[in-house]
């Protein structure tokens, strides 16, 4: 039972960094197009999605309140600064994907815009050092409780938060391929494959400092599955990368969607059977089953998921047909 | 400093903030539902243009719900650490739910009716909009139960100092739980009602075009804040017995059940103040002062016979002044009922300084000054662009703006996973 409530935590969470993924990535290109046309174009193509996405991490953090109550309040309270960098990124661009438009001057626009990319970095930083704090072990003391919020500050935590940003920005380069009309799809491909090539380098180096860190060493209880996952995050974004040049905008998509996903699967996989692994007091590591709620609240949320994940994915997924292909230009523009 | 003070602080601006944007929706929506049920069933382009009006301002108010929203669902883990490592087996649980039934079709359902103008049927159109209107009753449906269950704690038993669930229809029938939700539930009728007809008033009495649409939409509005009030009253004033009985040291604090309870409490918890401050309960004095003012909104009625009330001019100065009351008296209503319940975050369970984090004071200011301003400078930049477009009127809404050029005759996208 915990096991698939686990299983479910990551799939939300990684189905948020897959989904709100391409809006940060789409975000974050933001800062390059002076066109304010091309700008509010790309917004659009992210356009029916956009509520639907960012909704993965509320349902994510709704898991790990019911499901996982203890390490809900440790990681969140643990992590203080990322938590709050990230949450202060997701509403900065929620705000600004929905009000840019309404606002007749374009100046007012362009500003938002830059609230927009602005959001965008903080919330993929900000996971990246979430992600990067559970990997590396924190300071749990025999009390329960996270002792400060220093552990955070590391050349890991670092590494893992930039290697995200990248990740995130060739990610949403390559919805943009796949989404935006054919002839400017094509004109973005060669910014997309470099955004690639600089995801891969990110992910390397996040790679080879996390080998070299004491505390990252010691945290992983599955090395080698860690290795293999890592190995495997590169490939995709190998794979994107010939997709991209090979004009095959929808295996690219899925390679680089893979490639965030990929991420939660590493942590959850390396430092199994724990969930938060103390780096000062070994015997206050929280495992998953020390972590989840009790057994009845357990049954009573897996009683309600069983019909309503069908319906869940199901809403999404007529959302996502309803609105597939291109966009044309004569599509309703609302953001 | 003292971090738990900041962290409910911070918790009461955030919450203020939510509700004052959130009783708005859940009012709007309902009566857009209204609205385009009878633009697709007569077909009246009137309803069109007024579904399209009043759904862009529902929608750029939504915006400032939603980000207030993330943060209070964040807020539990970062602030109150406590919470769910004590009450997390039974509090989390409506709060998964919520997030899962309500949160998750809501914005799916929102994301697809903004976008689905002029591509969808007119009745796959309509049915996202009544699914958007039933997430956003289940979203409050289950917050109030969870708010419910810390007013009074039922259906758990405490093993090993940690609250576990053993009865979860005991939390449905919470007896703090169902007079306070048809409360809330009227009063944000109440407030979007009186938000349509204010805004209907301006433009009546500025004489701009669509008088027409704006008469239609006075008459909506003041009938729906009418009939609200009156369930607003009725279920406030049912509220006192229910919550009175289940806590004691809330409306009075030297009656015999609550000195008794007090007693109890030092023998259980070891000696402290256990009554709320005396603050609660003047605003509770006010909110019912608004309350009993708004119910003239009846006076109105009469007026609406043959356009007396657009007329005379000067009831719609009134509607117009009466704007800011129920966004006062809902802020006032909430304090009564969360500061009431001091110093318990679940009443007699669990006190609010065992679940505050343990974080410094200084990072709990440095977030409590950062969202405070963030959010509040996001609340006023969102009135100032509802009342702008608000003004602006019902000549050219973006929302479900037909698309610039006319379709050509292939009028299928072209897949892209090919
Ligand atoms: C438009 C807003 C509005 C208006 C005009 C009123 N209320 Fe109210 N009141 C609320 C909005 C509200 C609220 C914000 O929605 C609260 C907060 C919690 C709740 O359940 O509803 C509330 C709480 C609240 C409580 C506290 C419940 C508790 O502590 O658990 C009582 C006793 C009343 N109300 C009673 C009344 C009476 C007798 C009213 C008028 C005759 C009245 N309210 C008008
Ligand atoms: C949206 C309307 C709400 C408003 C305006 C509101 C207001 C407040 C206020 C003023 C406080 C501080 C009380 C004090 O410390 O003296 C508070 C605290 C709190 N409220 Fe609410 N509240 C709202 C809804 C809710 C709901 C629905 C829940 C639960 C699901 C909730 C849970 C809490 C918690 C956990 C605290 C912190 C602990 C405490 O101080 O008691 N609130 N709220
Ligand atoms: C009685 C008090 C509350 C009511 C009636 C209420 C109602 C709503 C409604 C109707 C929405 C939909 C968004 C919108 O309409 O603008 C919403 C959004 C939200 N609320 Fe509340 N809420 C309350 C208190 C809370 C509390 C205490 C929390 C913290 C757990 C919370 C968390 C959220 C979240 C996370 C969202 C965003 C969901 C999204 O992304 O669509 N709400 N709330």
């Amino acid at each position: 039972m915990e096991l698939a409530w686990y299983a479910l935590l990551g799939l939300f969470f990684a189905g948020y960094l897959v989904l709100g993924g391409y809006d940060y990535g789409v975000g974050l290109l933001l800062a390059r197009s002076a066109d304010a046309d091309r700008r509010r174009a790309a917004l659009n193509a992210v356009g029916p999605f956009f509520l639907g996405n960012e909704v993965w991490l509320v349902a994510a953090v709704g898991i790990l309140f019911g499901a996982f109550p203890v390490l809900e309040g440790e990681l969140l309270a643990g992590c203080y600064p990322a938590v709050v960098g990230a949450l202060t990124g997701v509403i900065l661009v929620t705000v600004g994907v929905q009000l840019r438009s309404r606002p007749d001057s374009r100046w007012a626009r362009a500003g938002w815009d830059r609230v927009i990319v602005v959001g965008s970095l903080l919330a993929a930083l900000g996971w990246g050092i979430v992600l990067a704090a559970l990997l590396q072990g924190v300071p749990l003391r025999a009390d329960g409780h996270v002792a400060g919020v220093t552990h955070l500050f590391t050349p890991f935590a670092a590494a893992a938060g930039l290697a995200v940003v990248t990740l995130v920005a060739a990610h949403g380069a390559a919805f943009l391929t796949l989404r935006m009309p054919a002839a400017e799809g094509d004109r973005l491909r060669p910014l997309a494959r470099r955004l690639v090539v600089a995801a891969l380098a990110a992910i390397t180096a996040a790679t080879v400092v996390g080998l070299f860190s004491d505390r990252v060493r010691a945290a992983a209880q599955r090395p080698v599955v860690g290795v293999l996952l890592a190995v495997l995050l590169v490939a995709a974004l190998l794979a994107a990368w010939t997709a991209l040049g090979r004009g095959r905008a929808g295996v690219a998509f899925a390679a680089t969607a893979t490639a965030l996903a990929l991420p939660v699967v590493l942590v959850g996989a390396t430092l199994w059977p724990y969930v938060l692994v103390s780096t000062v007091e070994p015997g206050a590591s929280l495992t998953v089953a020390d972590a989840a709620a009790s057994a009845p609240t357990l049954r009573l949320l897996g009683w309600l998921a069983l019909p309503l994940l069908p319906a869940l994915l199901g809403f999404q997924a007529m959302c996502w047909w309803i609105f597939r292909g291109r966009t044309d230009g004569r599509a309703p523009v609302y953001w | 400093m003292d971090t738990l003070l900041l962290a409910r602080l911070q918790f009461a601006a955030s919450a203020s903030v939510h509700f004052l944007f959130v009783a708005v929706t859940l009012g709007l929506v309902t009566l857009l539902v209204g609205l385009q049920t009878a633009w697709v069933v007569t077909g009246n382009p009137r309803y069109e243009r007024l579904t399209r009006f009043w759904g862009q301002l529902y929608v750029i108010n939504y915006v400032l719900g939603i980000a207030t929203g993330i943060v209070m669902e964040f807020q539990f883990g970062l602030n109150w650490s406590g919470l769910s490592r004590y009450v997390g087996n039974v509090f989390g649980a409506p709060l998964a739910i919520e997030t899962l039934v309500a949160f998750f079709l809501e914005s799916t359902f929102l994301g697809m009716w903004i976008f689905g103008w002029h591509r969808l049927r007119r009745g796959v159109h309509l049915a996202l909009l009544y699914g958007v209107a039933l997430t956003a009753y289940a979203s409050a449906f289950w917050i109030m139960v969870a708010n419910s269950w810390l007013q009074h704690p039922v259906g758990y038993e405490v093993r090993d100092g940690v609250a576990h669930l053993t009865d979860f229809s005991a939390l449905l029938t919470n007896p703090a739980l169902w007079m306070a939700l048809g409360h809330v539930v009227s009063a944000a009728m109440l407030t979007g009602g009186l938000l349509m007809a204010a805004v209907s008033a301006w433009h009546l009495s500025r004489r701009t075009p669509d008088h027409a649409l704006f008469r239609t939409s006075l008459r909506i509005g003041v009938v729906t804040a009418a009939l609200a009030i009156t369930f607003v009253q009725g279920f406030g004033f049912a509220q006192f017995g229910p919550v009175g009985a289940v806590q004691p040291t809330k409306f009075s604090t030297n009656s015999p059940d609550a000195d008794a309870l007090v007693a109890d409490w030092t023998a259980r918890f070891g000696p402290g103040d256990y009554l709320p401050p005396v603050l609660a309960n003047v605003g509770l004095g006010f909110m019912i002062l608004i309350g009993f003012g708004l119910g003239l909104l009846w006076l109105l009625l009469p007026l609406l016979w043959r356009d007396w009330i657009i007329r005379l001019r000067f009831p719609l100065w009134l509607l117009m002044l009466a704007l800011p009351l129920p966004f006062v008296a809902l802020i006032l209503g909430w304090i009564a009922r969360e500061v009431g319940r001091q110093p318990w975050v679940a009443y007699g369970l669990l006190p609010v300084d065992q679940a505050v984090s343990p974080i410094s004071p200084w990072l709990m200011a440095t977030s409590l000054a950062g969202f405070t301003l963030l959010l509040g400078s996001l609340a006023v930049t969102n009135w100032v662009l509802m009342a702008r477009h608000a003004a602006r009127g019902a000549a050219d809404p973006a929302l479900g703006r037909p698309p610039t050029q006319p379709p050509a005759d292939d009028t299928r996208p072209e897949p892209a996973f090919t």
